[in-house]
């Protein structure tokens, strides 16, 4: 299943995903432009462009082993953990100029402590993300994002300014608004985009210069917004939840089941970017810290949220024309096996179908994985 | 919406039947023990009557519908013993009674309801334990949120239950990193718990009982730091049989700030004391010092640890529980109390010290407990729930090698002997001191 029209934008796109360092951001390199990797959704990217670097989601796309990263993690931690810290061992992350982590989990959050020992990268910094989102803790989260541009002026000897953070804020809103409108065209009976495909618009936007990407990606919604071609050819609309999926070939071997995957949420997908970072707050501090915290649908780590991420679910399935939700995890991984049950009671108890799968972050293992889609889609008498 | 009446006795009148069969358990293990005239078997019984008074007052509580919690050793229990609020764990079942006959039944039943075999059993348990309706409803709950991400997920899966649903819970948010201003946002933190407790329970938190009971448990620290420097004789006066989880229990759960604890510290110190004298060991020949950097198998640790005794003459002479790197509290005043409560939390109390923030402590106890203790290997269990610390597998490493003593990663459950059987873990630990010449 892929989309009918020829895109430039679109090949471009799903090109930058198959690789780390993408023609656009090589060219941003070789012009002296900085580059900074986020190990997290929650690290707010609008610093790291208004200091004028760009930000880049860290991945382990091409990694084919994890000899050294498993002698420092065991084989109870997740693939993806292995895989992108093999590749920061091998050099192949040398492009960058400094790293951001939040303490996403138990597994991503150790990458920092093998990472300051052993990869010599000059800026390292942690955010101490909160498990909660209260008052109390937007305010925590609030104080950290003032620290990490109080902390990047004098290392890179950049200041920061709120003009500045403003600028950036508007410009990741331009980026947020596109994808929405993206989104908008999948609602359609016959969508004009596939579920894969859109993945891999949503990744290379974490991997090109933000104002490069918003041009490409009008370029996109543009030709889209005016064809009249659609995938008619789907047995069911499906709806994607899970953490870290940054590859397209997973959604690919689901859809050539007949299972279009319409919408979702995921760290590369809605929950970056469904709603805006306040244009028009107080401060620019406030507003980030309030939008990543709150605003935005939210991540399984946070207390006391689940009515409304599960909420958040079942809005999704009702814009969408949803048939069934399909929830991906990648082994190990205890945020998401936590979510994933409570999820599934949410849905058993509004009687919406579901399945739940575990993968590992390289090998896609296309024959279980179809076998699974194909029982799901006939469960589903589709 | 909070839970009505008759919902909730329905709950409590199933959630004692397994409460009371824990006690039972406990109360048959006590009536062995008082068999025994041994003074260490007579430090091993108080700690199990203390463990069969808990039950029976949360049974009694429950009984007579006076309030009572279910909180946890690293959400400051101290306050639940100032506000005079009997208190249990809802993970008491995998960490106290994980010897019970049940418990391999209660794992594959955890599995059935699709909790899957990858998240941590102790959590698992927990949450079976509360679908099936086997653990007694508190009149509200202490949350956690650290040190791992499966309290975090148990908590949120908790307060969705349909049973639950109607037990108010508070958690507190803990910090990442250990400075002053983790500590301040932990001590607010803390604050919030006592208001959410006084709301829910009724009970007022008095300063000046605080404050007494402070003192009462920076005593038993202090009790608890010199019976761990006794542990550094050569040999160690006692092995995994008695230390650290006792200590543990006694300070963290059923005897918080309790002179009735602070007592049994003082037996515990003058009976070790009195053997390092004489220079008794635990066995009669001590040939490897170990230091076990995790919980005991604490479902199947009578398969595992008297054989490194006996086979080996490895000797435990530290484990995580056991470390004690306690600092007293200040106790000058409210501000000073929270604050020390804080750091005593978030930053000493065990597996929370080394999970919850960046890995340095790994490398640091390591590093404490192997100079101070004279430790020939250490010994990871590498526990499959303990993800944050397998990731720190190399780091641990590492430290060993620069110390030069061996290091061994197992990979267990601590809870289900089936995940690495105690005869593959007996074959790993007799590679292990084989290869590094050890024994």
């Amino acid at each position: 299943m892929a989309t009918k029209i020829k895109s430039r934008a679109l090949q471009e796109f799903q090109e930058a995903t198959q690789c780390l360092v993408n023609p656009a951001l090589q060219k941003w390199k070789d012009q002296g432009g900085r580059v900074i990797g986020c190990y997290c959704s929650y690290v707010p990217v609008e610093v790291i462009t208004a200091a004028g670097f760009v930000p880049f989601r860290m991945r382990g796309t091409g990694s084919t082993g994890t000899d050294l990263a498993d002698t420092c993690v065991s084989s109870i931690n997740c693939s993806f953990v292995r895989h992108s810290l093999d590749l920061g061992l091998r050099g192949e992350y040398s492009f960058l100029d400094g790293v951001l982590w939040v303490n996403s989990c138990d597994h991503v959050r150790r990458i920092y402590d093998h990472w300051k020992r052993k990869i010599d990268t000059s800026y390292l910094r942690l955010l101490a993300l909160p498990k909660k989102n209260e008052q109390a803790q937007i305010d925590w989260y609030r104080d950290e994002i003032r620290f990490l541009r109080e902390s990047m002026g004098p290392h890179f000897g950049v200041w920061i300014s709120d003009d500045r953070l403003w600028d950036a804020i508007k410009l990741h809103n331009q980026t947020r608004r596109l994808q929405r409108q993206l989104y908008e065209l999948k609602k359609r009976k016959n969508p004009p985009i596939t579920g894969a495909e859109t993945l891999a618009v949503m990744v290379a936007g974490t991997a090109m210069p933000p104002e490069y990407y918003n041009g490409l990606l009008k370029e996109l919604v543009d030709e889209l917004s005016q064809s009249k071609d659609g995938h008619a050819d789907h047995r069911a609309r499906i709806m994607l939840i899970g953490g870290i999926l940054d590859d397209p070939a997973y959604i690919e071997v689901i859809e050539s089941q007949g299972a279009l995957v319409v919408t979702d949420s995921l760290c590369f997908g809605t929950r970056n970017m469904w709603g805006e970072v306040d244009e028009k707050a107080g401060d620019p501090f406030t507003a980030l810290a309030q939008y990543y915290l709150y605003d935005r649908p939210q991540c399984a780590r946070i207390f006391g949220d689940q009515p409304r991420r599960s909420a958040f679910i079942k809005e999704m399935i009702r814009q969408f024309d949803v048939d069934g939700v399909i929830a991906e995890r990648l082994v190990m991984c205890d945020n998401w096996t936590g979510e994933q049950f409570m999820t599934g009671e949410d849905l058993k108890e509004a009687g919406i179908p579901y399945i739940r799968l575990d993968r590992d972050y390289v090998n896609i293992g296309a024959g279980q994985l179809r076998t699974r889609v194909q029982a799901f889609l006939e469960m589903m008498g589709r | 919406m909070a839970m009505d009446k008759e919902t909730r006795r329905a709950l409590m009148v199933k959630g004692l039947e397994r409460y009371r069969k824990e006690r039972d358990f406990f109360k048959f293990l006590s009536d062995t023990l008082a068999l025994m005239p041994d003074e260490e078997m007579q430090l091993s019984k108080e700690v199990t009557d203390i463990t069969v008074d808990r039950y029976d007052t949360i049974i009694r509580c429950a009984e007579e519908d006076k309030p009572f919690v279910a909180g946890y050793f690293n959400a400051a229990p101290e306050v639940y013993t100032a506000m005079d609020l009997p208190w249990y764990l809802i993970m008491q079942t995998p960490f106290l009674a994980a010897s019970a006959p049940y418990l391999m039944e209660d794992v594959d039943a955890a599995e059935a309801m699709g909790l899957g075999t990858d998240w941590c059993t102790a959590c698992r348990l927990s949450l079976y334990y509360i679908e099936a309706g086997l653990s007694p409803p508190p009149t509200c709950m202490i949350g956690l949120l650290h040190p791992c991400d499966a309290a975090t997920m148990l908590h949120q899966a908790v307060v969705r239950n349909e049973k639950w649903r109607g037990i108010p819970m508070f958690c507190t948010d803990p910090p990442y990193f250990e400075d002053q201003r983790g500590i301040d946002y932990f001590a607010n933190e803390l604050k919030k718990m006592v208001a959410f407790i006084e709301e829910n329970t009724g009970r007022k938190l008095d300063l000046d009982r605080l404050r007494e009971v402070v003192k009462e448990s920076n005593k038993q620290y202090e009790l608890w730091a010199e019976y761990a420097q006794l542990r550094r004789a050569v040999p160690c006066p006692q092995g995994w049989g008695m230390g650290g989880p006792q200590c543990f229990a006694v300070s963290q759960i059923f005897q918080v700030g309790q002179p009735r604890g602070t007592d049994w510290f003082r037996r515990l110190v003058s009976i070790t004391e009195k053997k390092v004298k004489e220079g008794r060991g635990v066995i009669p020949k001590e040939k490897i010092r170990y230091f076990w950097f995790d919980l005991l198998p604490f479902g199947w640790c009578f398969e595992l640890m008297p054989w490194l005794e006996q086979e080996w003459g490895a000797v435990m002479v530290m484990e995580m529980f056991g470390f004690t790197p306690y600092t007293p509290v200040d106790t000058r005043n409210e501000d000073t109390i929270f604050k020390g409560l804080a750091k005593r939390n978030l930053y000493e109390s065990p597996m929370v010290r080394q999970a919850r923030g960046i890995a340095d402590y790994f490398a640091s106890d390591i590093a404490r407990v192997v100079k101070d203790y004279k430790v020939d290997c250490v010994i990871w269990p590498g526990h499959m729930g303990h993800k944050d610390g397998s990731a720190s597998t190399g780091i641990m490493r590492e430290i060993c090698n620069e110390l030069k003593v061996p290091y061994l990663h197992i990979g267990l459950d601590l809870f289900d002997r089936r995940y690495t059987t105690p005869e593959e873990c007996k074959d790993k630990l007799s590679k292990f001191f084989g290869a590094m010449g050890l024994g």
